[in-house]
């Protein structure tokens, strides 16, 4: 057999997915040389990108599952090794958590792979066709799903992205959790719901069922976050939800949707990432009570962020609104399969879009809007880094903003040609079935709900600003406002009032104490069995030898019996 | 000419020359234990190198011991298993030797630690090469007790203490095994192991063979620290010095062990669905169980300790489901382990050597001042804890795909749990030890000497490049002669009396 056929496969769907692993690539290449010029150990930096790459290319096109798992795994340890690069203190905890989820649901993997090879003989992807009628086959779905989910981030296993979008180098996160792993992840869902193995109905309810609670939930911690990349992880976990709620569907509309949702989230997310890099970078820190005012200071970044906001919000006609259009369509399309529970995905969805809009309008606020930190704390501060006064923030350098740049007009590119340019040359040709389209612009059910979606998130947005924005002279005590640092409306707080909602405050406050991280719940139930096994080796001899005596005597019993 | 089975003997008989000499003229001359003691392990390699070969062209090699007729005089086998261990031992031994040249500078007596090293090494290939039952016993013995000497080398408090639960642990082991040999010899009537295999493929089932079962799985359960057998290990292996540990977590407890328990199961008692399931509990046990305690751990060494009975259960697992598949997992899984394990024991040591201490919460941030160290020690946790391409993902693959394959799929799960605890614990071990923020009281460490560092890369490489012994031309060579030998189970001994040279 042609080894070629045996180990790799170029189809439309995987060289779609490589090629714009290629553009990522790239893009966080050349960002990297402005972002990262200060720091050491960069050979290593670099060649771990370039593994990543190549690694990731393997996965993209490799047709065994075997060869398949070694890329795949081998991305976990790089990533590993990547958010080691960051430069707070709590790095090499997020890369160990990163690398225990990710890595843990590989092993996870590893079990379905061997249920698959059980099951037909044969480990060649494109010859695999289960129907999933039996438990087993269910089994090896989900123990190849939940790999999938962890590397896309979708709940339960999203709790690394908050993470290592806070604590590692803002390329690593522009590249992996924003993009890389959102394709791989996305494209792996794809490549098992559509082609190997055959979907019921059921697990596709399962599936969509994940995907709404996964926006949902992510961008309502989303909306309270305090840090500037925290914040943009949590909705990196809730764009996830977008995609799996579209292949969910199990229509060939929903699932072009999803994978066009995988595309543009890649895409304005990154953007994000690395407009919000170029703000980090300029002023020191990602928390949103220290930034404000940075529109004036970088106009690039500022535009290309909007750009990218309102494309992840689903403003029509950015690229964000084409794919989250499809993947309504697709939802209304289910009810003809006679269930009623479209219409709670539907709310969930266009709920989630709302919340979205509504949390990147306090980012905007918080980062590039609002009153600046007064100068006076900047000019503390940069003589505290060494009194060089001409070290004021200033637009980032070109290598960092011609990525951003180029993903914002990617953005615009793909919403307002959604058809022509993305769905006609990638996303179509990679799915094998037909897909029904209605025209783009032929505005329906679906485009109206979007407008009542950012109507309510405007709604939001000022219902929240309005109570906390009243100007008013300010009287404390006569003293001079001025000098007061903290005195201004930097807003983070915008919507801590929902923490404040009968059955939500008490979800928040379980949620800040991590009770619903798999990782934290994992912990702690294995350091339990722990301290009960470490209990019983007392370094007694005697114990030691009675328990040599007990399997003695069990093993007698089994084999006397 | 010589037949080419004269090789067999020369296992024992070269390492126990090389520990005369040096216990004789070692005192005096400084340089000859670090001379003799490299030269003998790598003699040995090369010699386990030809024997495989030999395995392989040849087919299954037999010697007599001072030309006695075989049933009466003892047998030597060297059979596909025999050929596998022997270059494990010896690879691990020879790394190992190696690296004591730097690290035992630290102790007095060196001539002293290569006498002990290498009556070990002569016991473990004794035990190896050995076709007969009491022989066997005999080498374990010898093997047993230079390693009590070892674990108490440092003849500190705790080391002692540590020596003295292992010796009187092993020892009851060892009376449990003497026990069996009795009982086996009484109802035979031989000691050589294809003849016994023979006899007691003509009796009948008996209470006699239950009563051995038990004495055998506790006694080598003991020595290949089988939960719950397995107490002393936490403690005897943490004592030792750096490479000992590596030496008993590497390759003892295998040889002694699981080696053991395999030939005499597979090939002379036989193997039934019972005992299949006995090994596969006693395996998936060790296995969870191991990982458990070593989670907890903050002691460098003890946790590493505790893996070994983790991964010790993969072992047991996967030659316990007595598939091709799944005794080629188990063996592959034997050999890398020995491999990664050992290697990770001298990272241990090489970081104790450098600061001092081995408590896990004080290290931080050593990977800046010992690169080659922490690099090794990256490759090792990763392979211990299955991430491709590393060697340890595929013995750990190939075990769990065989779990599936026989419907197991309960077995297969657990060893999926350990795994993913494996990679936790090894993480945690990477984050304390050689990332995070680098400590200021580290400032003044520098990287081990290059022998120490010639030792680790070299082992390490053996992780990077491991898969490549599954690709079939090589898998023929090493793996499935091996596997073969516990497959073909009782017709072992047609083949050990077709086999006399």
């Amino acid at each position: 057999m042609n080894l070629t056929t045996q180990f790799f496969k170029f189809d439309n769907l995987s060289m779609f997915v490589g090629i714009f692993i290629g553009i990522f690539f790239l893009l966080i290449i050349i960002y990297s040389f402005g972002f990262m010029s200060q720091k050491k150990r960069l050979i290593y930096y670099y060649s771990y990108l370039i593994l990543t790459f190549i690694s990731s290319l393997g996965a993209v096109f490799s047709n065994n599952l075997i060869l398949f798992m070694v890329f795949w795994g081998f991305l976990g340890l790089l990533l590993y090794l990547l958010i080691g690069f960051g430069q707070t203190e709590h790095a090499s905890y997020t890369a160990k958590k990163a690398f225990i989820i990710i890595g843990g649901t590989d092993a996870l993997m590893l079990l379905g792979l061997a249920i698959i090879w059980q099951l037909t003989g044969s480990l060649q992807m494109d010859r695999i066709n289960i129907t999933l009628n039996t438990k087993i086959a269910v089994l090896a779905y989900m123990c190849l799903a939940v790999g999938a989910f962890a590397k896309a981030g979708a709940m339960p296993f999203h709790t690394w992205v908050p993470d290592t979008a806070q604590d590692a180098p803002t390329p690593v996160t522009a590249f992996f959790p924003a993009s890389l792993d959102k394709l791989l992840g996305i494209y792996f869902l794809a490549r098992i719901s559509l082609y190997m193995f055959k979907m019921s109905p059921a697990l596709n309810t399962v599936l969509m069922m994940i995907g709404s609670f996964t926006i949902v939930a992510a961008v309502m911690m989303a909306l309270v976050q305090h840090d500037l990349k925290k914040l943009l992880g949590y909705h990196a976990v809730s764009q996830v939800g977008y995609m799996v709620l579209g292949i969910g569907t199990g229509n060939p509309i929903g699932i072009a949707g999803g994978l066009f949702h995988m595309l543009n989230n890649a895409i304005y997310k990154s953007c994000l990432f690395l407009s919000g890099g170029a703000v980090e970078k300029e002023a020191g820190t990602t928390d949103l009570e220290k930034l404000g005012g940075f529109a004036k200071i970088m106009p690039i970044s500022f535009i290309t962020f909007l750009i990218a906001s309102l494309a992840i919000s689903g403003v029509p006609p950015l690229n964000g609104f084409a794919s989250k259009w499809m993947i309504y369509q697709g939802i209304i399309k289910t009810a003809g399969n006679g269930s009623h529970l479209w219409i709670i995905w539907l709310i969930a969805a266009m709920f989630g879009s709302a919340l979205t809009l509504a949390s990147f309008m306090k980012l905007i606020h918080a980062v590039f809007l609002g009153q600046s930190v007064n100068e006076k704390f900047l000019s503390n501060q940069t003589s505290m880094n060494g009194g060089v006064i001409n070290n004021k923030p200033r637009e980032a350098s070109p290598a960092m903003w011609i990525p951003q740049v180029f993903l914002a007009v990617l953005c615009v590119i793909f919403g307002v040609f959604a058809y022509r340019i993305p769905l006609k040359m990638f996303i179509f040709p990679s799915l094998e079935g037909k897909v029904e389209f209605f025209g783009i612009w032929n505005a329906s059910l679906a485009t109206i709900l979007i407008i009542v979606g950012i109507i309510v998130g405007v709604i939001i947005y000022f219902l929240g600003t309005i109570t906390k924005t009243r100007e008013t002279e300010a009287f404390i005590g006569g003293e001079i406002l001025e000098k007061q640092t903290n005195m201004r409306v930097s807003g983070t707080e915008f919507y801590d009032t929902i923490k404040d909602i009968t059955p939500l405050d008490t979800i928040y406050k379980l949620a800040e104490r991590k009770v619903f991280d798999i990782y934290d719940i994992g912990t702690k139930m294995t350091f339990g069995f722990n301290k009960i096994l470490s209990y019983l080796h007392n370094g007694i001899l005697l114990t030691y030898l009675s328990w040599c005596l007990l399997g003695m005597i069990i093993l007698f019993y089994i084999l006397l019996r | 000419m010589i037949a080419i089975s004269h090789i067999i003997p020369l296992f024992v008989a070269i390492s126990l020359l090389g520990a005369f000499i040096i216990s004789i003229i070692g005192k005096r001359l400084k340089w000859i234990p670090d001379v003799i003691g490299n030269i003998t392990t790598l003699i040995l390699l090369g010699l386990s190198v030809l024997a495989m070969w030999t395995i392989v062209t040849k087919g299954t090699l037999v010697y007599s011991v001072g030309s006695w007729k075989l049933p009466i005089g003892i047998a030597l086998v060297l059979d596909g298993l025999t050929a596998f261990m022997l270059i494990t031992v010896n690879l691990i031994a020879f790394s190992v030797s190696i690296y004591s040249i730097s690290y035992m500078e630290r102790f007095t007596s060196k001539w002293k630690f290569y006498t002990l090293f290498l009556l070990m090494v002569a016991g473990m290939n004794g035990v190896v090469v050995s076709g007969d039952i009491f022989n066997l016993f005999v080498f374990l013995e010898i093997a047993s007790v230079a390693s009590y000497a070892l674990v108490a080398f440092g003849t500190e408090r705790h080391e002692l203490e540590a020596a003295f639960k292992y010796t009187v642990m092993s020892s009851v082991g060892s009376l449990f095994l003497l026990l069996g040999i009795v009982f086996l010899y009484s109802y035979t009537s031989t000691l050589n192991m294809a003849d016994m295999a023979n006899i007691l493929a003509q009796k009948s089932a008996s209470n006699i063979i239950i009563m051995v079962i038990v004495l055998f799985i506790t006694g080598f359960g003991l020595k290949a620290a089988l939960v719950p057998f397995h107490a002393w290990l936490p403690d005897a292996h943490p004592s030792a010095p750096a490479p000992i540990s590596a030496m008993l977590s590497g390759v003892l407890i295998k040889s002694l062990g699981i080696y053991t328990l395999c030939r005499i199961f597979y090939n002379v008692i036989g193997i039934n669905p019972t005992l299949s399931s006995i090994l596969m509990i006693l395996g998936t046990l060790s296995m969870v169980i191991g990982v458990f305690l070593a989670i907890g751990q903050w002691d460098f060494k003890r946790l590493l300790a505790y893996h070994s009975i983790s991964q010790i259960g993969y072992v047991i697992l996967g030659i316990g489901l007595g598939t091709p598949l799944g005794i080629i997992g188990g063996l592959f899984h034997l050999f890398n382990h020995s491999v990664f394990k050992s290697l990770l024991f001298l990272n241990s040591g090489a970081v104790e050597y450098a600061t001092g201490t081995r408590d896990l919460k004080k290290m931080g941030g050593l990977i800046a001042k010992m690169p080659v160290t922490g690099t090794t020690s990256l490759v090792a946790s990763m392979s211990i804890a299955g991430i491709p391409p590393f060697n340890g993902f595929w013995s750990k693959l190939i075990i769990i795909i065989a779990a599936v394959q026989a419907n197991r799929l309960g077995y297969a799960f657990w060893a999926v749990l350990a795994s993913i605890l494996t990679l936790a614990s090894f993480t945690k071990v990477m984050k304390y030890a050689f990332f995070g923020k680098p400590r200021k009281r580290w400032s003044e460490v520098k990287e081990v000497p290059i022998f120490m560092k010639l030792a680790m890369v070299t082992l390490a490489i053996i992780c990077v490049i491991g898969g490549v012994l599954l690709i079939s031309n090589i898998n023929q060579i090493f793996l499935k002669p091996a596997s073969d030998v516990l497959l073909e189970g009782t017709k072992y001994a047609d083949i050990v009396f077709k086999g006399i040279q």
